[in-house]
Formats: C-alpha cells, sequence, structure tokens
C-alpha cells in the first residue's frame, strides 16, 4: 500500500514480552527533573548490553504530580521483573537520589505486581531514614545533604512490549533524518510509550546472531546497510540509500499500535522511497504489528491520549 | 446498593444517648424495621434506634443521619467499611475503634472523636473536642491508621499516643497536642496549644500558625520538607480543602526530640521567611 506517496511494505514488526515500570520524578524546577530522568535512562537504550531499555515517557505539570512540582514520566523495561527490580533500585539510587531536590514516586498505583525499590534504598540513610504512610502509600524520607530525599516504598510491575518498531528508508541521510525526527516528535505525543534509543532513533539496526563472530549476541543489519548493497543480499530499494529504524517499547499493544501510527505518517514525507519493519518471521516474540493492518485501522489512530 | 439508609431526629434529644451499635456495616444486611429496632442505650435504659429517630431505606452501606445529634455518642464505633453522613452536630466517640469506611460530620464533633481509631477516614467539617485520635482512658496507644481530618479547631490531647495515621486539624488546637506519640503524622495549620509533642518518641507535629516548642526539643534546620508538601497535596485534593501554596510549597524549622525519650520524633514549624 501507498501513504502519501510512501511504500509502505507488507510486513509486520515483531516484538516480546518485557517488565515494566513507571516512574515519576518531581524536583524543585523543571531543569532539575529532566536531569535526573535524563541520567537515569541513559545507557539503557537496549536489553541486550543495558540490562534494561528506559526512557522519558512526557513531562508531568505540577498538577499532574504527587507534591505539585515539575515532574518528569519515565518508563523502564527489563526481561523479567527480578532485573527490572535490580535495575530500578540501581538507577534511581544513582541516578535520582543523587541528583538536587528530586523525589521519586510509582507511576502505576494500579498495578498488583510491587517491586521494593524504595524500601531497599533506605538504608542508604544509615539508620537515620524514617518513613510516612500517606493515603495508604509508604514513602521514605532518607537523609541528604540539600535535606531529605523522598522515595516511595513500593513501584508497580506490569506486563509490557518491548521491540516494537518501523524502519524507514530514504533517499539520502537528510531527508530520512528529517523523516524519523518527524516520527520522534508525533510519537512524543503518545503516552504508554517510549523510544529507548538516542533521540528515539537507531541507526544500528541490527541481526540475531553473527555470520562470523560466534560470540556476539547481534550484529549489523547488514540488509539494510547501503554501503554493502552489492556485497550481501540487499533489503533496500535501488535508490534509497540511507535507513534509521525507529525502536518502540510500551506498556500494551494499543499503544504501540498508536505509536507507529502516528511515527509512520509522520515519516511519510519527500525523500522516504517505503516504510517497512523488522521480524524474525514470527520466531522471536508473540507480538506482531502489521504495517498494513495499523494504517488503514481507523480506530489506532482515533484512540484518545491516555 | 440502594439509597442511604437515613435516621432522621424525631425530635431534639435533652439526655445522653449512647449508639454505638449505628454503623455502615452492621446496617448493610438490615432492612428498614431491623434497622429501627437497633438497640441504643439512655443511661440504664435500653430503646429502639426507632423510637428516636425516623428510619428510612434499609440494606445500603451508606447512612444518613440529620438532625442535632450532639447527645448521641459512639456513633460508627468499630465500624470496618461503608460511608456514615452526619448532616448536624454530632457526641463523643465518633468512630472510635473505627478499621475502614468513612463518617463525614458537616457540623462540629464531641471528645474522644477517632478514639483509638485503626483505619478508615473520618471527616468533621467543624470543629471537635478534646482527644481526637487519642487512645482510649487507660490504654497505651492512640489512633494506629486511618485518616482524620478537623476543618475546624480541637481541644486539648489531640493526637495523643498516636502510633501510626494522619490527623489534620484546619483551625487551631489545643493543649499536649500530639502528646507521646509514638509515629505518625498531625498537621495544625492554626496556632497550637502549650506543651505540644512532649515526649513523643518519633513522628511528625507540623506546626503552621505558630507554636512554642519545649525546650527538650533541639533545632536542627530550616528546609522544605518533601513528605509534608506530599501529604498537604493529597490532604488538598482528597478532600477538597483550602491550604495556603506558600505552606504547601513552605520552609520549616525542624526541631528533633523529644530529648526525653529515643528522641525521633520532630516539631516542623512553618517559617513565613
Amino acid at each position: 500500500m501507498e501513504h502519501r506517496g510512501v511504500l509502505i511494505e507488507d510486513t509486520f514488526a515483531e516484538a516480546f514480552p518485557m517488565r515494566a515500570a513507571r516512574l515519576i520524578i518531581t524536583a524543585a524546577n523543571e531543569r532539575w527533573a529532566h536531569q535526573a530522568a535524563t541520567t537515569l535512562t541513559g545507557f539503557a537504550t537496549s536489553v541486550i548490553a543495558c540490562k534494561c531499555e528506559a526512557a522519558i515517557e512526557r513531562r508531568l505539570t505540577p498538577g499532574e504530580t504527587p507534591d505539585e512540582r515539575p515532574g518528569v514520566s519515565v518508563l523502564l523495561f527489563a526481561m523479567d521483573t527480578e532485573g527490572l527490580g535490580k535495575r530500578l533500585v540501581e538507577r534511581i539510587g544513582q541516578a535520582v537520589l543523587t541528583c538536587p531536590t528530586t523525589s521519586c514516586f510509582d507511576g502505576l498505583p494500579d498495578a498488583d505486581r510491587r517491586i521494593q525499590a524504595g524500601r531497599a534504598l533506605r538504608v542508604f540513610g544509615d539508620g537515620f531514614q524514617g518513613s510516612k504512610v500517606v493515603g495508604g502509600e509508604r514513602y521514605w524520607r532518607i537523609p541528604v545533604m540539600d535535606g531529605e530525599f523522598l522515595v516511595q516504598e513500593s513501584f508497580g510491575a506490569v506486563k509490557g512490549i518491548g521491540g516494537g518498531n518501523f524502519i524507514i528508508l530514504g533517499t539520502d541521510l537528510r531527508a530520512t533524518l528529517a523523516a524519523a525526527e518527524a516520527a520522534v516528535d508525533a510519537i512524543a505525543n503518545v503516552s504508554g510509550v517510549i523510544l529507548p534509543f538516542p533521540g528515539g532513533i537507531a541507526r544500528s539496526g541490527s541481526k540475531v546472531g553473527s555470520r562470523r563472530y560466534k560470540s556476539v549476541p547481534a550484529t549489523t543489519n547488514d540488509a539494510f546497510c547501503p554501503t554493502l548493497r552489492p556485497l550481501t543480499t540487499s533489503s533496500l530499494p535501488a535508490d534509497a540509500d540511507s535507513v534509521l529504524e525507529i525502536v518502540l517499547d510500551g506498556l500494551d499493544e494499543a499503544s504501540i499500535r498508536r505509536a507507529m501510527r502516528v511515527g509512520v505518517d509522520a515519516a511519510c514525507r519527500p525523500g522516504v522511497r517505503a516504510i517497512t519493519a523488522g521480524n524474525f518471521g514470527g520466531k522471536l516474540g508473540p507480538h506482531h504489528f502489521h504495517l498494513h493492518a495499523i494504517m488503514s485501522d481507523s480506530d489506532v489512530a482515533e484512540a484518545p491520549r491516555a | 446498593m440502594p439509597d442511604a439508609t437515613t435516621l432522621m431526629l424525631r425530635s431534639p434529644l435533652t439526655e445522653p444517648i449512647e449508639a454505638d451499635g449505628i454503623t455502615a456495616d452492621r446496617v448493610a444486611g438490615l432492612s428498614e424495621i431491623e434497622v429501627a429496632r437497633l438497640p441504643v442505650w439512655c443511661g440504664r435504659q435500653r430503646l429502639p434506634l426507632g423510637d428516636l429517630f425516623a428510619v428510612r431505606g434499609g440494606r445500603s452501606r451508606q447512612i444518613r443521619i440529620t438532625g442535632d445529634v450532639r447527645h448521641v455518642a459512639g456513633i460508627g464505633t468499630g465500624m470496618t467499611s461503608g460511608d456514615i453522613v452526619i448532616d448536624g452536630h454530632v457526641g463523643a466517640n465518633l468512630g472510635a475503634g473505627m478499621t475502614g469506611g468513612r463518617i463525614e460530620v458537616l457540623g462540629s464533633a464531641g471528645d474522644s472523636a477517632g478514639q483509638a481509631m485503626a483505619g478508615g477516614v473520618l471527616i468533621v467539617r467543624g470543629s471537635a473536642g478534646n482527644r481526637v485520635g487519642a487512645g482510649a482512658p487507660g490504654s497505651s496507644r492512640g489512633m494506629s491508621g486511618g485518616e482524620i481530618v478537623i476543618e475546624g479547631s480541637v481541644g486539648a490531647d489531640a493526637g495523643a499516643r498516636m502510633r501510626r495515621g494522619l490527623l489534620f486539624i484546619g483551625g487551631d488546637a489545643g493543649d499536649t497536642i500530639a502528646r507521646a506519640i509514638i509515629a505518625g503524622t498531625v498537621i495544625v495549620l492554626g496556632q497550637i496549644g502549650p506543651q505540644p509533642a512532649l515526649g513523643s518518641k518519633r513522628g511528625t507535629l507540623v506546626a503552621v500558625g505558630g507554636v512554642n516548642i519545649p525546650v527538650t526539643y533541639r533545632y536542627a534546620c530550616t528546609y522544605e520538607p518533601p513528605h509534608v508538601r506530599v501529604a498537604l497535596v493529597y490532604v488538598r485534593r482528597r478532600f477538597n480543602l483550602t491550604i495556603p501554596p506558600e505552606v504547601v510549597g513552605g520552609r520549616y524549622r525542624r526541631y528533633c526530640g523529644d530529648a526525653g525519650t529515643v528522641g525521633k520524633g520532630e516539631i516542623l514549624a512553618w517559617t513565613s521567611a
């Protein structure tokens, strides 16, 4: 099918189950809330090497946060609940606890499964810590040099989905990058979804394993590398000389579908030859996002922001 | 679930009535006639509730009481769930020992409201008497959970020996508030009377409208306690109260004490500076 003159290939993105948590980080002002969130989500692009995937979901106004300060919502994904718990303790402890004026709250209060990350972090208080129960939720007060760090005792863990994706095939780097940036900007308005790669865009799409190095779990997706067109079995059209990928993690299929819809729509710009998606023939995961279905389903586009 | 069971006072009361059987969870399974047969006590005399109140409805987890019931004590005692709304003043021991549910008084409450409460929510839109959220006479612990919100003022000894929970007072508080508290949070927007938080082990007394710090408390610093901010935002949103932004986001002088005990308690005195 074509969408505004861009070929949408008849294929699907293949995604897999993950475990997810949502953190609400607040601070004295937007600068420090954003700083803590940026630090927490650093080096969290791919679960393969980073042990988790994380990114800012959106900024929050004071009216949306538990302490009426500026805040940032962050989604963090790991392969299982145990791993998610470890990453939460590490990253809240090293990136939020350390950041001036911040507090950290759970963003999934309805989740049945709870991770006691705040409880684990309380020992930093060396016996001087205390707790308060407000509205049925326990918060730990950890004394720090600028006052107190407040962290919620438990964080919700829910089933999530990792690895949603679409791939933009453009005639040159400038046009492809502009299309990818437009997609990222459009997806920023969809809640429940993050784009874990730098700025939301991955240039190093990968394939599973290696043709040469047995110990390497993922290597370059040579079929989409324009410089290798004559050297490998290329998947690129003749006039596509640049490729960028948008990878999405989400709290549910609907969120990813919605984000893919608005992202692909925004990416269909002049200079874009085709949009495709990455899959492993159905062997990687149970969540399949078919591009044609997503782009032709009007319900996907109409879904409101949560 | 049908509409609320309403109890309308038939005529003004002149003698004290003990009505600790009026709880939302107990009434939930009773018909109108059965509710009217519930016993209340006038001195040594046992009376059916229907002699004092016109009962309408039944089999509801909501009770609405109309009329001036300031002579009626013990409403909501030991309640575990459901709602009671009292459209007027109410007497002593309101919600004593309750573990769940919600009681809202549109007028004022007598002494010992929320005595030894362990859970649930108690809201008094007017003022309340002495010993709000304190323990029963002779007991070692006051309230051990739940939330008490008094929009007006309270008498003496509020929150005495409190173990856990939140006690919010929108007006002034009398003598010896938060006496010997073990934990929990007491917030007072108005003036606080003499000898606050004496003998406290842990727990927090937030004093917004002025407080004389006992000599057994030591000054630590002036800062913005994040948990106070969370608690005030929560109370404001949940109970639709007006709390000035400069109080929610304000600076507080922290005093640690009581030095006569383990000394892990605190008084946080709001400062406009």
